[in-house]
């Protein structure tokens, strides 16, 4: 089960409009860190991560395991918030 | 294989939901004829991360590509098209009906539009792989924002490459813009761009090959290239390769889909494939210009040769 999901964004990224998107076609919240508007978080995001790039979407587990998906990638996503 | 009663069926099928998916669902729904796009990456296909597009028709300032992209989809889905987010992995020529594999399961369609357009060519280089997305990228829309105030390379000469590095300047402290040969982007581009060079943030260097991408740990720190036979390092923080397109047609190789050498959709001038009922239209099909507008064009095209289809009055295919 979900506990929360994170996804990091820009303004300008395709790919993260895809991805809240397919999470709100599934009904799901989540907080949106917008790096344009906080740079100071992007080093949080590359942490996360691994790569200097978004969406990167945090899926925060009952259990408080996480799942940190990279891009937008339905192979991944679709079973990390099922 | 599914019982074929059990497979859901649908009057057209168009995979992708790039410009000439969309323009090609606005004409067949408007028609009442119900149509299912599959997009497995982002609707608006590249047109939807590119910064900004000036040369579509009836935007007098240019307008974003995630905008454009925008504002075809919910005309799209205002006649009733249904975008499904998933990815169409075969096409099976079964007479009347099509079947096609999808991340969804099966699905029949009666006619289908192949509109999955290209996506930007790697290089090929050492580095290259090994340091995606952590510091060589494709997406300046995407990942410029992580080099404010950092140096970049840009690879390419075309439309594509001048127009990000343009981008590129409001994060970027410098750009060494790597071009093969002679830069090939329109006029216009290129006198934006001049503007950039004269302020010192942007450097050109043409006639210069990239070579190798080299990092230190986790993340790139020079680009190798060779310009008059030298070798030449260039100090970066990150790379953004823009250097052409190749089609999304890998799914079609198995099939009896014709594609030309580098993969693209042959069509007849109907924009037929080899395969009757099956469609293609915009940046994946042979011969196409690679233009939004021109793809928008050849999907209302499309979509009036897929009516004429479905009511039985269109020519034959030519192989």
């Amino acid at each position: 089960m979900v506990k929360n999901i994170t996804i990091f964004t820009t303004n300008t990224c395709g790919y993260c409009q895809m991805v809240k998107k397919y999470l709100g076609a599934k009904g799901m919240t989540y907080e949106e860190v917008n790096l344009d508007e906080h740079p100071h978080r992007q080093a949080e995001a590359i942490d996360l991560s691994g790569a200097m790039t978004v969406p990167v979407t945090v899926v925060t587990k009952q259990d408080d395991s996480q799942e940190v998906i990279v891009g937008y990638n339905l192979a991944r996503l679709a079973p990390a918030v099922a | 294989m599914a019982d074929p009663q059990d497979i859901p069926q649908h009057d057209v099928i168009i995979i992708g939901a790039g410009p000439a998916a969309l323009s090609a669902a606005i004409y067949t729904t408007r028609e009442d004829i119900e149509t299912v796009l599959f997009e497995r990456g982002v609707v608006g296909g590249l047109a939807a991360v590119t910064d900004k597009i000036d040369n579509y028709p009836g935007f007098a300032d240019g307008v974003e590509g995630l905008k454009l992209s925008e504002e075809l989809r919910k005309q799209a889905e205002r006649f009733g098209a249904v975008i499904e987010l998933g990815e169409v992995t075969a096409i099976h020529d079964e007479g009347k009906l099509k079947r096609l594999e999808t991340t969804s399961g099966d699905m029949l369609a009666r006619a289908v539009l192949i509109a999955t357009g290209s996506d930007y060519k790697k290089i090929g280089v050492p580095g290259e792989q090994q340091y995606y997305a952590r510091g060589v990228h494709y997406c300046a829309t995407c990942d410029g924002a992580f080099y404010r105030d950092k140096r970049l390379v840009v690879v390419g000469g075309g439309n594509s490459a001048i127009q990000e590095t343009i981008f590129l300047t409001r994060f970027a402290s410098h750009i060494d813009l790597l071009v093969r040969s002679t830069i090939k982007a329109s006029d216009i581009l290129q006198h934006e761009l001049e503007e950039f060079v004269k302020q010192g943030k942007v450097t050109v260097h043409l006639g210069t090959t990239t070579d190798e991408i080299v990092g230190e740990e986790k993340f790139v720190t020079k680009v190798i290239g060779t310009k008059d036979s030298k070798k030449v390092d260039f100090p970066t923080d990150g790379v953004f390769v823009f250097v052409g397109l190749e089609p999304n047609s890998q799914f079609l190789k198995p099939s009896p889909i014709k594609l030309d050498d580098i993969g693209f959709v042959m069509t007849d001038q109907h924009l037929h494939t080899s395969i009757r009922g099956v469609f293609a239209a915009g940046d994946i099909r042979s011969g196409a210009t690679m233009q939004i507008a021109s793809a928008a064009g050849e999907g209302a095209t499309a979509a009036l040769k897929i009516r004429e289809y479905l009511e039985d009055r269109s020519h034959p295919v030519q192989n």
